[in-house]
């Protein structure tokens, strides 16, 4: 579940537990890494993503939540 | 019990450090007031408009001419059923002011270089959202708010409202920074109400399974409207819920972003007012005819479809550019990665559940609620819509006038009512066995799509919101002595329940007393829309433990 962290660029200054309008990183400490300690409250606002300084954050969109989408044209209009 | 680490005092506290909230901050400082903002976690990026938006309603009169030209679009958009004309007039009034100003600090008004109206639109009539790019707004604000000296608490959510019989007196908020949490308290001699927008009263359209897939931000949980009904402040409109659509399972806003046109399986166009894709107007359809949506779905003739296919390369990099300043980072992502083109896919499009905004505090023409000192500010007003441009003006008129109170005694939070209240948010963390705050929060919202849901497709009647307001007082004994946390985090959320189930009382009891259908407020004993009750707004609000309600007019 989303966010995902890179273990190898995070490098443990804390902004994205700060920073999270969901404060899904409760309890995770700056100069630790991060864990995603309530991840079904995540927004996918990507706010930790966007604050992070190594772009060390990517993100899994859970499987609920695809965006249904099909090929255009529409069939009367091919 | 729960320590009290924290005593501040202040001329005014804001709750929220959304637009609104930091807008209503930023006016009372300059106008020399001492002001704490509290917000349950970082102004930085908080609330509806945390990642951005691109779209602000306000009057440009070398652009518009007369306000009265941005008057009429107004009160024929989506929400403005609710409007009281003096506040919507003030409003406008404001507005060119505020636009300027943000301008000035560094959100970008003017990304074509001059005032562009686009979006939201009729075609052929006049455009009254400007096109903006709001990516920086909370950073912005956050620091213009610093600035000038206010005290910014994060991560500090706000619990409960005090009043004596004179007003306002201050507030009780929970430090939820740290491992263990603690209570603190702000006196003040006013108090600006801004938790905007609320989600999370009814069951999750379309994804039940996903709690926080709300179209605005799920930490919104109407806070401080729930605090100020404990208190005896007036609530309005809080029957007329409301419904917004975006793309299908992500739930999102900025639909009037999409530049394209909603269409059936076989591309006809769904509603009537563009047949290919239109930069300066969108498509209206969404913002008018949302139940549209949910129709197609129920009859079979659908999905709908978002079709950008006959746009420009230019108008589709104009709104790939214009997703990135209203923050839909997230759906931007999900469509590189998934490899979705919107020129060459289309994307399914659906109406979300039921929300309150415009449905909330009923405020006065200075932003000031029935309980003196105490202003309400954004998307939580119950009597004036226009989404990010009404919560920037109206935040910065509230805290303008609460400013005002600066000069009075700072009163005394009530000893008696502060320990009770801590001592029922200690129990919750106390307690080792009992219900989780999602428990919970399913069981209301439950309660609440069954019997008190609004349209397209669901009914309301006596009955069944009687049943309703019954059951939910039989959840709230069970939620009272039941409820329990094992952390500041799941304390803060088990808070939001608790005031979610105050503000789903308080819309229960509104719907059964408006004996009509109207919009989407549909009654199955009543089915027919009254013109006696056009212009009427519902009051509703608590005198002890009895909830009193009482009709009056729209102002005009």
């Amino acid at each position: 579940m989303p966010p995902v962290i890179n273990k190898e660029k995070c490098i443990h200054c804390g902004q994205c537990v700060d920073i999270c309008p969901m404060d899904v990183f409760y309890g995770s400490k700056k100069g630790e890494f991060p864990i995603v300690r309530y991840p079904e409250e995540c927004w996918h606002a990507e706010a930790c993503a966007l604050q992070c300084p190594v772009d060390a954050i990517d993100f899994r969109i859970p499987l609920t939540l695809i965006v249904p989408v099909k090929k255009l044209p529409h069939d009367a209009m091919s | 019990m729960i320590p009290l680490n924290q005593q501040h005092e202040a001329d005014v506290a804001v709750i929220g450090g959304g637009i609104a909230g930091l807008m209503a901050a930023i006016a009372a400082a300059d106008k020399g007031a001492s002001v704490v903002l509290l917000d349950k976690a970082n102004t930085k990026r908080s609330g509806a408009g945390a990642t951005g938006n691109d779209h602000f309603l306000c009057w440009i009169p070398e652009k518009h001419g007369d306000i009265s030209v941005v008057y009429n679009e107004f009160m024929d958009s989506q929400n403005a059923t609710s409007n009281d004309t003096p506040l919507v007039m003030r409003f406008l009034e404001t507005s060119p002011k505020i636009v300027n100003m943000w301008n000035d600090w560094g959100i970008n008004m003017k990304p074509t270089g001059d005032y562009h109206f686009e979006g939201h639109a009729y075609p052929g009539r006049p455009r009254i959202f400007l096109k903006y790019d709001g990516h920086n707004q909370k950073a912005v604000l956050t620091e213009q708010a610093k600035k000038r000296g206010v005290k910014i608490l994060n991560h500090a959510p706000v619990l409960e409202m005090f009043r004596d019989a004179e007003g306002v007196t201050g507030v009780l908020a929970l430090d939820a920074s740290g491992d263990e949490p603690s209570f603190i308290t702000v006196k003040a001699k006013a108090v600006v109400a801004a938790t905007g927008y609320v989600s999370r009263l009814f069951t999750t359209d379309p994804t039940p399974s996903q709690m926080f897939n709300t179209n605005m931000c799920p930490s919104g949980t109407g806070d401080s409207i729930a605090q100020a009904w404990r208190i005896g402040t007036y609530l309005v409109n809080m029957e007329k819920t409301y419904r917004h659509a975006g793309p299908r399972f992500l739930a999102r806003c900025g639909k009037a972003t999409w530049i394209g046109v909603y269409r059936y399986p076989d591309g006809r166009p769904v509603g009537p007012f563009i047949t290919k894709p239109n930069v300066e107007t969108g498509d209206m359809t969404s913002d008018v005819w949302s139940s549209a949506f949910t129709d197609l779905k129920l009859s079979g003739r659908g999905p709908a479809y978002m079709d950008c296919s006959g746009a420009s390369k230019e108008d589709l990099e104009h709104m790939r550019w214009a997703m990135k300043c209203e923050g839909l980072t997230a759906l931007l992502d999900y469509m590189d990665k998934e490899g979705i083109d919107p020129g060459k896919h289309a994307v399914e499009f659906g109406q979300y559940e039921a929300n309150l905004v415009t449905n909330g505090i009923e405020i006065d023409i200075n932003g000031e609620s029935n309980v003196r000192g105490l202003f309400a500010a954004g998307d939580m007003m119950g009597n004036i819509s226009g989404d990010i441009g009404a919560a920037a003006v109206y935040g910065w008129i509230a805290g303008h006038h609460a400013a005002d109170y600066r000069t009075r005694a700072l009163g005394d939070i009530s000893q008696e009512s502060a320990e009770e209240r801590m001592a029922f948010y200690s129990s919750i963390y106390e307690r080792k066995v009992g219900a989780s705050w999602q428990e919970a929060n399913f069981a209301l919202q439950q309660i609440m799509t069954e019997y008190a849901d609004c349209g397209p497709h669901r009914v309301r009647s006596d009955t069944m919101l009687t049943a309703g307001i019954k059951y939910l007082g039989d959840l709230r004994k069970k939620i009272e002595t039941q409820l329990y946390a094992t952390d500041a985090h799941e304390l803060m959320r088990a808070a939001e329940v608790v005031n979610l189930l105050d503000l789903g009382e308080a819309l229960m009891i509104s719907a059964r007393e408006r004996k009509e259908s109207r919009g989407r407020h549909i009654r199955s004993d009543y089915t027919f829309t009254n013109p006696l009750l056009r212009d009427k707004f519902l009051r509703v609000w608590k005198e002890g433990d009895e909830v009193k309600t009482a009709w009056r007019d729209r102002l005009i």
